[in-house]
């Protein structure tokens, strides 16, 4: 039996990290069941699959009993890794409340809130956070924070969230991500003024890291275009002029910048960030856009040949990427792109911890590569992954069961072989005549015993010795009244003296061994009874339990293959999903490039009808 | 006029650019791609269906667990029934003393198992996780065990010790365990197989 960390510990401490410093200092638990220890063996090499299945195993079978909260609590924390929340939330609801400490509970509900939120089940995390009801460690009370802003944003009560996220104190990572929502929020509230207070102080803040750096540019942004929509483009210039150069968000602030002089019919300005634009990833709307702003800037410079050249160059590049979308959307459409993604995965690394990092290779990672980084589409992914890891178990098991089931058969077979010979041997071994011949031997020692009779237990070769002499008694020479007779006489009468008194000295010790050898004959003869008892037995339940096994087997072969099928149906209904997302996300893209196509060609229009109308009007 | 036409794209977008994570500072931009290019009703359509495919996932899964359970029961007392039923479990206690490799098991003279450990599986052990090793259909009897456990020993000299038990097997199931501890006052690792209690 070894010794193992507090393993309710360990099972959260997956789920968060800093549990698990706390796991190696608490009181070591005792691994009392074999098949516990077994469990956490698969549990600590993060197999949650096999760990998970066998543990329900070991509880069917009361293999746990040493163990049987925590069994529970691991399962549940298993379950959860293995991405079934809702099962997990079961199994937390019935036991955290009396088991363990506040603080676990506390972080449990709240990693149950996020990977809820994560999936879309707002309703059940909102209850979960609302199960909090300590105080969690102040990362997470930050992030729980966080979370419970962001419910607020989600469900639309932007004075809710604003409310909540006035309070926040600090000034970390989270705080300013804090801000930053919150100043979301108060634009989406149409509290621009409070909003711009918020973001300016962002924006205008000192990054200590590449994260704060981002999310300075992303205020910035955001506080630049709410100037611009709000009618304000010399205000919006400044804080989109902060954004980096070079960044995720450099495009759309070179473009607000460019929209900011033009708002104020610098147009020469304006085609300063815009030009930088060109040359720049056609797949940003911002470059897209710009393609278009710059051919505007320069009619209005009355550049107007050199516009149509950029209008003509724009209608030209929408048209090509338009046809690579095109392209990209059909192979999506053919199914081949996802299940690239779950042929090379081995069979284990399901769940919740999952993360896809890259994109198969190929032209439509180009368009989609975002994607993976929206909840929807990567949950929607493990859950492909996780459907497709459950249809190869069940391969897997098709296959043994078939084997199961041709080795009953075999066994069966084998059985009914066996039997009749069996049945016969069985019948020639009489047990009952050996177990009456053992009694009359019982009863003939007996015997022997009361009468003393030491001749009785004499050998064979001691016995015919006494014979002998006997004979030698009775013979009529030696009743002779002569010397010689007599001495033969005293001689006889010694040995028979010698030989009696040798077999009654050696009578009780013989008696003893020859009790001894029956009754070991006797327990032999017991042990045969019984050994014959589970013979007939076994004859007659072997066939019951064949059936028994048979209607197991048999019973499962359909289970597996009708499970195949529904999870062959869901994984094509969750492809179905996936595609459907992929694809909105390609047209949506191709209708911009539409929309922009056409915004080009009706300028190029106006500019040709303006270029005809001013040849006609000359003479 | 081209720009109050494509203005309110951006602005939209970029009022949808809420920072909740952390984890990937490049994230939220293409959320806010996708929030921008669906409509707010097929948003909420594409998230419904989410859901509602999840759901279905989440009881698949407890549907192919509970089947995964019954099919591992059956392929158990198909293969190893109660009455014959032998396994034998490899754990650790501490292991300083001792970084372990491998196992090989002989059961009546007859080598049963070998097995190589990888390092995932030896801090598992570490960590309190016991290993089913083998299991085997054993008469009821005498019978022989031999372990050989091979690994790096103190100051990381190749280590190779025996362990042998003699034990009855009797009628029901029974579980061996070949437990490698450390014996500190000798600064040496022990190895011992017993009768799992």
């Amino acid at each position: 039996m070894i010794r193992t960390p507090s393993i309710v510990l360990s099972a959260l401490a997956l789920l968060f990290a800093a549990a698990s410093a706390a796991a190696n200092e608490r009181e070591p638990v005792v691994v009392q069941d074999a098949q516990y220890g077994e469990v956490l063996f698969h549990f600590y090499q993060e197999d949650y699959f096999p760990a998970i299945v066998k543990t329900l195993a070991a509880k069917d079978r009361s293999q746990l009993d040493h163990h049987i909260d925590d069994a529970e609590l691991l399962l549940g924390g298993m379950f959860l890794s293995y991405g079934h929340h809702l099962e997990a939330a079961q199994i937390f609801e019935r036991l955290l409340a009396d088991n363990v400490d506040q603080d676990i509970r506390d972080r449990t509900w709240f990693f149950l809130a996020k990977i809820w939120h994560q999936r879309g089940y707002l309703a059940q995390s909102q209850d979960a956070l609302g199960r909090i009801d300590g105080e969690l460690p102040k990362n997470i009370e930050r992030e729980a924070q966080m979370l419970r802003a962001q419910l607020l944003i989600d469900q639309g009560d932007f004075d809710a969230a604003v409310a909540l996220l006035s309070e926040w104190k600090g000034r970390t990572e989270w705080a300013s991500y804090a801000r930053f929502n919150l100043g979301v929020a108060l634009v989406r509230s149409g509290r621009t003024d409070e909003a711009r207070r918020i973001l300016e102080e962002l924006g205008d803040m000192d990054p200590f890291n590449e994260e704060l750096t981002s999310l300075r540019d992303k205020a910035n942004l955001a506080l630049g275009y709410a100037l611009l929509q709000d009618g304000d483009p010399q205000a919006a210039k400044l804080p989109l002029q902060r954004v980096r150069l070079e960044g995720p968000f450099s495009n759309k602030a070179l473009l607000g910048v460019g929209w900011a002089d033009a708002e104020q019919e610098s147009y020469g300005r304006a085609l300063v960030p815009w030009m930088e634009l060109r040359g720049r990833d056609l797949l940003d709307p911002a470059v897209q856009e710009s393609m278009l702003a710059i051919p505007y800037a320069l009619a209005k410079l009355d550049s107007i040949s050199q516009a149509a050249d950029h209008y003509l160059n724009a209608v030209e590049a929408f048209y090509e990427e338009a046809t690579r979308i095109d392209r990209t959307i059909t192979h999506i459409e053919s199914g081949q792109f996802f299940d690239a993604f779950v042929s090379d995965d081995p069979l284990d690394s399901t769940g919740w911890y999952w993360r896809l990092q890259e994109l198969p290779e190929g032209p439509e990672a180009r368009y989609l590569y975002h994607l993976l980084s929206t909840h929807e589409f990567q949950e929607g992914l493990k859950n492909y992954r996780d459907l497709s890891y459950l249809y190869r178990n069940l391969d897997a098991w098709e296959d043994n069961v078939n084997v199961y089931a041709n080795m009953l058969e075999t066994r069966r077979l084998a059985f009914e072989e066996r039997l009749p010979r069996t049945e016969a041997s069985l019948a020639r071994a009489d047990i009952d005549s050996l177990v009456n011949r053992k009694l009359e031997f019982d009863s003939l020692l007996n015997n022997i015993e009361e009468s003393n009779d030491w001749l009785a237990l004499a050998t064979r070769p001691e016995f015919e010795m006494w014979g002998e002499i006997a004979s030698f008694e009775q013979s009529p020479a030696l009743a002779a009244n002569i010397p010689e007779a007599e001495e033969v006489r005293d001689k006889i009468a010694l040995l028979k003296g010698v030989l009696q008194w040798q077999l009654e000295k050696e009578f009780k010790d013989r008696l003893w061994r020859i009790r001894r050898d029956l009754r070991e004959t006797g327990e032999a003869l017991v042990e045969t009874q019984r050994a014959r008892r589970k013979v007939d037995e076994s004859i007659r339940e072997q066939p019951l339990e064949f059936q028994a096994f048979g209607d197991r087997v048999y019973g499962l072969e359909p289970r597996v293959r009708g499970m195949k099928m529904r999870i062959a149906d869901a994984m094509a209904e969750q492809r179905a999903f996936l595609q459907s997302i992929a694809v909105g996300e390609l047209q949506a893209q191709k209708e911009r490039l539409d929309i922009y196509t056409v915004q080009a060609r009706f300028a190029l229009a106006a500019i040709y009808d303006r270029a005809a109308t001013v040849g006609e009007n000359q003479p | 006029m081209i720009m109050k036409r494509f203005l309110p794209f951006l602005v939209a977008m970029l009022l949808a650019l809420s920072a909740y994570a952390q984890d990937d500072p490049g994230a939220d931009d293409a959320m806010a791609l996708s929030d921008v290019v669906a409509s707010d009703d097929a948003a909420a359509a594409s998230k419904d269906r989410f859901r509602e495919l999840d759901k279905d996932v989440q009881s698949l899964k407890k549907e192919v667990l509970d089947l995964n359970r019954d099919l591992f029961l059956l392929e158990e007392e198909l293969l190893f029934p109660a009455n014959s039923q032998v396994a034998f479990f490899i754990s650790m206690d501490v292991g300083e003393y001792f970084e372990l490799d491998s196992v090989s098991l002989k059961i009546n003279g007859k080598e049963v198992a070998n097995y190589l450990y990888t390092s995932r599986e030896v801090d598992a052990l570490l960590r309190g996780g016991v290993h089913r090793m083998h299991m085997a259909n054993l008469k009821t009897g005498d019978h022989e065990l031999v372990a050989v456990f091979t690994g790096k020993g103190p100051h990381s000299r190749d280590y190779r010790r025996g362990a042998t038990l003699e034990f009855t097997k009797g009628i029901g199931a029974k579980y061996m365990e070949l437990e490698i501890t450390d014996r500190v006052k000798k600064q040496q690792p022990e190895f011992e197989i017993k009768e799992w209690e």
